[in-house]
C-alpha cells in the first residue's frame, strides 16, 4: 500500500466534502494569481527603473508647473565631463485626446535629441532615430495605444491637446514601444511642440520634467542632492526623485490598486488556511478510530504524521490547481485592457505569478495538515480504540 | 413548533474548532466585504455632496477639467449677460471666478513617503455665497494678505496644513503663505482643497486667466436653460452642473470598484462553500441524533429549518467578528484615503466610515451566506431515513 493510494483513497472518500474544500480553495486562489501577477509586475518594472538609472526633476510645487528650458544646460553644466551623467531629455506635458474622445492619452513632447539616448531601453534602432529626426511631426507609441486606436508605423493622426492653449496638432508613427511597462505612452517632438506655441502666439521653451540618465547609482544620488541645491531659492525650485519614487505618486492613482492587490492576497491567504485547516480537522476528527487501528496494526506514528500532512498538502495543492489554472487562461484570452494603473495595460499572469501561487498554496495546506497530523502523531492508541467516535 | 434555539446554539460549542475556523473563514470575507460597501459608499457621499443641481461650473471648451480649463476675463465679463443667474440681497450676481492650481504635498498615512497633489482654488468672497456648502471652521484669509484657508479631509491627509503651518505656493517671488483657519464642505470634493484670495494666487502662479467659474442659478429659470446659454454662440464656454462634473471625473474609481467586487464576490462563494462544508459534516455526525429527533416528533421541515437556523447562527458569529475586525481596521490603520484624479490631477480625499448602510449590507452578506450554504445539507438532514439512521453507528 503505497503513500499515493492511501491519499487518494481518503480523498475518495468523501467526494462531497473534497469536492467542496477544492472549490473553497479554488476561488481564493484565482484571486490571489490575480493579485500575485500584479504585485510581481510592478516589482518587475520597478527593477526595470533601477537599472536605466532615469532621475527625474520637477517643479518642486507641483509636476503641473513649468520649468525653464534653460534648466537643461543648467543641470548638463554640473557635469561638463559627462561622467556622471550621460543626457538630459526635458519634456512638457502634451495631454493629447483623440477629437472627440474624453480621455487624454499619456501623451509628452520629448527633446528630440537626447530622448534616445535617455529612453534607450525603448529600443530605437539607428533607423527609428533617423525617422525620428527626419519629420518634425514625428510621434513613437506604445503597443497599448497601437493596439487600442489600431496605428501602425507610418499612420498619420491628429491630436488635441487638453491643456492650454488646446492646439491640435498632426503627428505620423515612426515607431511601436514593444515593451510592457510603456505599453500606454506617446511621445512628440518638444521642438515640433514649440513651434506650433509660438505660431499660436503662446509662449513656448518651457517642459513640466527634466529626465537625467546617469551613469551609476551613485551618480543618481549624488546629482539628485546637487540638482535641488543648485536651484533651491530660485524661482523655479526643483525636487528630483528616481523613475521608482516618480512612478509611486502615481501608482495611487484610481485609488491604490497596487496596495489593494497586496491586501487582496493576504486575507486570501489567511481564508485558504482556514478552509484547508478546517477540512483537516474535520476530516481527522472522524477517522481517530481508523488512524488508531493503522498505529496498533504497526504503522509507525511518523508514517501516519507524513500521511496526513501529505493529503492536507495534496488537497491544497488540488484546489489551487482548480483556482488558479482556469484564472490564469481566462486572463490570457480576455485581457483587462481597460485597466490603466499608470503604466500597465493589462494584468497579466505570468508563469512566475502562477508558480508562487502554487508554492505558496502548497506551504498553506502544509501548514494546515501540521495540527491534525500533529494529533495524529500524539494519539494514544488505546483511548483512541475505546472512544465511539 | 420549531426546534428551541438554545438547542442549535449549544450545538455550536460542541465541535469548537471547526466552529471557530468556519467563522473566521465567514469573518474575513464580511470584514472585506464591509470595508468595500463603506468604501463605496463614502465615495458617494462625497459625490452626492458635490450634486447641488443649482450650481453650474464653467470651463473652457475643450476642457476635461477644471484644472486645464483657462477663461480670459473678457469671455468671464460676458457671463454677466446670463439671463437666470441667482442674486444676493445687495443684488450682485452669484457668479464665482475661480483659479486652480495644484501643489505638492507629503501624505501623512505613509510617514511622507509619497508625496499627492492638493488641489489650490483661488477665490473671491462671493465663491462662499456660490459654495453654499462651504463653512469655516476657523478664521477666514484676508484679501490681500499672503493666507490661506484648507478644507479639513486635506489637512487630514496630507502633512504641514495645519493653523499656523507655512507653504509655499506658485512660483516666483511672494510665495510664502500661511493657514489661518480650516473649513467642511458636507465630505464633498471641496474639503479636499486649499483656499485662498483670487488676486494673490493669480499672481503666485503668474496667471492672466481664470481657470473656471461657478454660478449659482436661480432655481425659476433652471441649470439647463443657463447651460444652454452658457454654450451658445453668445459665449461659446462649456458648462455643467456640479454632479455631472463631478460623476465625470470619478469614473476610473468606478473601475477600481468593479475589480474590488469581483474579487470579493470570489470570496464570498468560498466563504459559502466553507459553510457548506462544515454543515454536510455537521449532519453526517449527527445522524443519530436527527433520526431521534424525527422519532420524538419534529417533521423534516422544522429539521430543514433548524439547519438553516443553525448555519445562520455561525455565519452571523462571523459576520460580528468580521465587522468588528473592519472597525477596528479602519480606527487603527486609518479610514482615509484618496483618490488620485487622472484629469484633475489633484487628490480627492474622504473618509470611510462605518456607517448604518454598511452594517446593513453586512448583515445582507451574513444572511445570504448562511442561507445559500445551508441550503444541501440541510435538505439532506431532513431527508434522513428514520428507522435506518437509527441503526446506524
Amino acid at each position: 500500500m503505497t503513500l499515493t493510494y492511501v491519499l487518494m483513497q481518503n480523498l475518495r472518500r468523501n467526494p462531497l466534502r473534497s469536492g467542496l474544500t477544492a472549490v473553497a480553495f479554488a476561488l481564493p486562489m484565482g484571486v490571489f494569481v490575480v493579485a500575485i501577477s500584479l504585485v510581481v509586475l510592478l516589482i518587475q518594472i520597478g527593477e526595470i527603473a533601477e537599472k536605466e538609472l532615469r532621475l527625474a526633476t520637477r517643479n518642486k510645487t507641483s509636476l503641473t508647473s513649468m520649468l525653464p528650458e534653460g534648466h537643461r544646460r543648467k543641470i548638463e553644466g554640473l557635469d561638463p565631463n559627462r561622467e556622471r551623467l550621460r543626457a538630459v531629455c526635458g519634456m512638457r506635458w502634451f495631454g493629447g485626446r483623440i477629437p472627440g474622445e474624453p480621455n487624454a492619452l499619456t501623451s509628452l513632447a520629448a527633446d528630440p535629441d537626447t530622448f534616445p539616448i535617455v529612453y534607450s531601453d525603448v529600443g530605437m534602432t539607428a533607423d527609428d532615430i533617423a525617422a525620428w529626426n527626419a519629420k518634425r511631426t514625428a510621434a513613437v507609441i506604445g503597443r497599448g495605444y497601437a493596439d487600442q486606436y489600431r496605428w501602425a508605423v507610418g499612420d498619420r493622426l491628429v491630436l488635441q491637446s487638453t491643456v492650454p492653449p488646446y492646439l491640435e496638432l498632426e503627428f505620423h508613427v515612426v515607431k511601436i514601444i514593444e515593451n510592457k511597462e510603456r505599453a500606454n505612452v506617446f511621445y512628440l517632438r518638444r521642438d515640433y511642440l514649440d513651434e506650433s506655441l509660438l505660431a499660436a502666439g503662446e509662449e513656448a521653451g518651457r517642459c513640466n520634467i527634466f529626465w537625467t540618465k546617469c551613469n551609476s547609482a551613485a551618480a543618481l544620488r549624488s546629482l539628485q542632492a546637487e540638482i535641488d541645491e543648485n536651484f533651491a531659492n530660485s524661482p523655479e525650485e526643483t525636487k528630483s526623485e528616481d523613475e521608482n519614487a516618480f512612478g509611486a505618486n502615481f501608482m495611487q492613482a484610481g485609488g491604490d490598486l497596487p496596495g489593494l492587490m497586496r491586501t487582496m492576497a493576504f486575507v486570501v491567504l489567511y481564508i485558504v488556511a482556514l478552509v484547508a485547516g478546517n477540512t483537516m480537522v474535520m476530516s481527522f476528527r472522524e477517522r481517530t478510530r481508523e488512524i488508531a487501528v493503522f498505529k496498533a496494526i504497526g504503522f509507525q506514528s511518523r508514517r501516519i504524521f507524513t500521511i496526513v500532512l501529505a493529503e492536507s498538502t495534496l488537497l491544497a495543492l488540488v484546489g489551487a490547481l482548480c483556482g488558479v489554472v482556469p484564472t490564469a487562461i481566462g486572463l490570457t484570452l480576455f485581457p483587462m485592457t481597460q485597466l490603466r494603473i499608470g503604466p500597465l495595460a493589462t494584468i497579466e499572469v505570468s508563469p512566475i505569478a502562477v508558480v508562487a501561487s502554487l508554492v505558496i498554496a502548497v506551504l498553506v495546506g502544509l501548514a494546515a495538515g501540521l495540527w491534525p497530523a500533529y494529533q495524529a502523531l500524539r494519539l494514544r492508541t488505546v483511548d483512541a480504540l475505546r472512544r465511539i467516535a | 413548533m420549531a426546534l428551541p434555539l438554545s438547542y442549535h446554539w449549544r450545538h455550536l460549542f460542541v465541535r469548537k474548532t471547526t466552529t471557530l475556523l468556519t467563522t473566521l473563514v465567514i469573518a474575513a470575507v464580511v470584514a472585506v466585504f464591509t470595508w468595500m460597501v463603506g468604501f463605496d459608499g463614502a465615495l458617494r457621499d462625497s459625490l452626492a455632496t458635490a450634486h447641488d443641481d443649482q450650481k453650474v461650473l464653467v470651463m473652457r471648451r475643450g476642457a476635461t477639467a477644471e484644472t486645464n480649463s483657462a477663461i480670459p476675463i473678457e469671455d468671464f465679463n460676458k457671463l454677466n449677460q446670463l439671463n437666470g443667474l441667482a442674486r444676493d440681497a445687495a443684488n450682485e450676481p452669484l457668479l464665482s471666478p475661480e483659479m486652480m492650481a495644484q501643489t505638492s504635498r507629503p501624505r501623512i498615512r505613509d510617514g511622507g513617503k509619497t508625496w499627492g497633489n492638493v488641489a489650490v482654488r483661488g477665490v473671491t468672497e462671493i465663491a462662499f455665497k456660490v459654495h453654499t456648502n462651504v463653512k469655516l471652521t476657523g478664521a477666514m484669509f484676508k484679501p490681500g494678505a499672503r493666507e490661506v484657508i484648507v478644507g479639513q479631509n486635506a489637512a487630514k491627509q496630507f502633512a504641514g496644513l495645519n493653523v499656523g503651518n507655512r507653504l509655499m505656493l506658485g512660483y516666483g517671488s511672494d510665495r510664502d503663505y500661511v493657514v489661518v483657519g480650516h473649513f467642511s464642505a458636507d465630505g464633498g470634493p471641496a474639503e479636499s482643497e486649499i483656499w485662498g484670495y483670487l488676486p494673490s494666487l493669480m499672481n503666485a502662479w503668474k496667471r492672466t486667466t481664470y481657470s473656471s467659474t461657478a454660478l449659482r442659478v436661480n432655481p425659476s429659470v433652471g441649470a439647463d436653460a443657463v447651460i444652454e446659454q452658457i454654450r451658445g454662440p453668445a459665449i461659446q464656454l462649456e458648462a455643467q452642473t456640479e454632479g455631472a462634473y463631478w460623476r465625470e471625473q470619478t469614473r476610473t474609481i468606478l473601475l477600481y470598484l468593479r475589480v474590488t467586487r469581483v474579487l470579493i464576490l470570489a470570496m464570498a462563494v468560498a466563504a459559502v462553500f466553507s459553510i457548506a462544508n462544515t454543515m454536510f459534516a455537521m449532519v453526517a455526525g449527527r445522524t443519530r441524533e436527527i433520526a431521534m429527533l424525527r422519532t420524538i416528533g419534529y417533521g423534516r421541515r422544522q429539521i430543514l429549518l433548524g439547519f438553516v437556523v443553525e448555519s445562520l447562527l455561525l455565519s452571523l458569529l462571523g459576520g460580528l467578528m468580521g465587522c468588528l475586525a473592519c472597525a477596528a481596521w479602519l480606527g487603527g490603520v486609518g479610514n482615509t484615503k484618496d483618490m488620485f484624479g487622472a484629469s484633475t490631477f489633484t487628490t480627492l480625499a474622504f473618509e470611510i466610515k462605518l456607517s448604518p448602510l454598511s452594517l446593513a449590507a453586512a448583515l445582507a452578506c451574513v444572511v445570504a451566506v448562511g442561507i445559500l450554504g445551508a441550503l444541501f445539507p440541510a435538505r439532506r438532514a431532513a431527508a434522513i431515513p428514520v428507522v435506518a439512521a437509527l441503526r446506524e453507528e
